[in-house]
């Protein structure tokens, strides 16, 4: 943390605060889908299709700042903001809002926090899904439910990590670097490199 | 007041007794505890019942939905009892039943306490406590308190950006092809914007001499105060109680096994 400048500190909060609104906004589409599958018995499944999206700030930030820590620390801030904000679930957010963060920061760890490619951005996805799906189990009581069921929500929900958190997170990603605001910042300046390497060719 | 307890120790006062709660499958643990939520919250709250309503009766719906589903693919580590309904592919048995009801309670209980948090605290102060408190570093606490205060400006930038579209005759297409392109063309401006205003705002903030160091001086300090403890040690103990009473009647139930 100490070597980031202040002005990364300040895009990492402000992504997470506009995340942190996004999330809430899809707690709202989670509850429509899990009205959706209720009368089946399987009212989790509509969290768990779309479970992708609460981890996504995790992979913008990481992969724009290229920060040890960024993934970690945009899935607490965007918590934190939902709890600021009066999400339904409360502070106990800042606890999952942690694992998440953790699973996906813990795969840009493992590649020492150099490689940013689209099968490691899909991997961290991954990795969120797979750290917090044990604590759901817990909190949400899933012990209850039959094994098959357990299965089938894990498997929806590795799914939703690899197409919301990992391919449309370098979508927005590389989508936003694109309309250039992002010079101040890796992404952008690698992309500004490219472009001069094209050049040169 | 509860509004009156300082945010830090009242926000760890309603993570535990969630965290805990998770372990008990049986009835009365939650029940108990919820019981005492809702004294809390009707007599040393200050939040109206109507209020309070209003956010606690939409949710406990989706608290019956996770009912529902574990009643109906109950484990069988918790599904033993009599049959009580066996109706095509419905089977409940008293097990589930239970199950069922107790995990709805639970849910209703993470409501109360989270209502007890989200309408008593207030964000900013909640910011400054955590910055003064738990050790959150001021960098990141005023980069999160800006970012905060620019909500209203999304608001009214995304308002420009329909009222922009819809001057330049940009077709609105329906369907759910049409709302990913929507998405595309309305995020992507957005967090542009935010992030141009992220990056002037760490500029200001460092013209004007923010190092973001620890040793500083605060403007609206927040203490711990004698009454923080008394909330904090209050809703422990009422978590015990709720664990020993269902103990003693011989309910408690922790993943499955009977104590």
């Amino acid at each position: 943390m100490n070597q980031w400048k202040l002005k990364e500190i300040v895009l990492m909060s402000i992504l997470g605060v506009v995340f942190g609104f996004i999330y809430l906004a899809f707690f709202g589409v989670g509850k429509v889908l899990y009205g959706f599958f209720a009368p089946f018995g399987l009212a989790d499944m509509g969290y768990e299709i779309i479970y992708g999206i609460w981890f996504i700030v995790s992979v913008i930030a990481a992969y724009i700042l290229r920060r040890p820590g960024a993934a970690f620390m945009a899935e607490m801030v965007a918590a934190l903001v939902e709890v600021l904000a009066g999400s339904t679930t409360g502070p106990a957010l800042l606890i999952s809002g942690a694992i998440q963060g953790l699973g996906a920061e813990l795969v840009f760890a493992a590649t020492k926090w150099k490689d940013y490619r689209l099968r490691i951005l899909i991997l961290s996805g991954v990795g969120a899904a797979c750290l917090s799906f044990p604590y759901h189990f817990f909190a949400g009581g899933f012990d209850a439910y039959e094994n098959w069921v357990v299965i089938l929500l894990f498997v929806t929900r590795i799914i939703s990590a690899i197409i919301i958190t990992g391919l449309l997170g370098k979508f927005i990603s590389d989508q936003l670097a694109k309309t250039g605001v992002l010079r101040g910042y890796a992404l952008g300046k690698e992309l500004q490199q490219k472009k001069r390497d094209e050049d040169v060719v | 007041m509860v509004s009156s307890i300082n945010p830090s120790v009242k926000m760890i006062a309603v993570v535990i007794p969630g965290l805990v709660l998770s372990l008990a499958f049986d009835v009365v643990t939650p029940l108990v505890f919820l019981t005492f939520l809702l004294l809390v919250t009707f007599f040393f709250s200050g939040v109206r019942l109507k209020k309070w309503l209003m956010f606690f009766i939409p949710l406990s719906l989706f608290a019956l939905g996770l009912a529902w589903t574990s009643m109906l693919h109950t484990d069988e580590k918790y599904a033993g009892g009599d049959m009580l309904v066996n109706f095509w592919w419905i089977e409940i048995t008293t097990g589930s039943l239970q199950v069922g009801v107790s995990l709805a309670l639970r849910s209703m209980c993470f409501i109360a306490l989270t209502l007890l948090f989200a309408l008593t605290t207030d964000p900013t102060k909640l910011m400054l406590s955590m910055m003064q408190q738990l050790k959150l570093p001021p960098k990141l606490t005023y980069g999160i308190l800006a970012g905060y205060r620019f909500l209203p400006l999304f608001k009214h930038e995304l308002d420009l950006l329909r009222q922009a579209h819809q001057i330049r005759g940009v077709s609105r297409t329906k369907g759910i092809k049409g709302r990913i392109e929507r998405l595309k063309r309305y995020m992507i401006p957005l967090l542009a914007n935010a992030i141009r205003k992220s990056e002037r705002v760490a500029n200001a903030m460092e013209s004007k001499g923010f190092t973001g160091s620890r040793q500083r001086t605060h403007y609206h300090e927040i203490k711990v105060k004698k009454n923080d403890w008394v909330f904090l040690t209050s809703m422990i103990t009422a978590l015990a109680i709720a664990f020993y009473l269902s103990y003693t009647l011989g309910y408690l139930n922790i993943f499955g096994k009977t104590f």
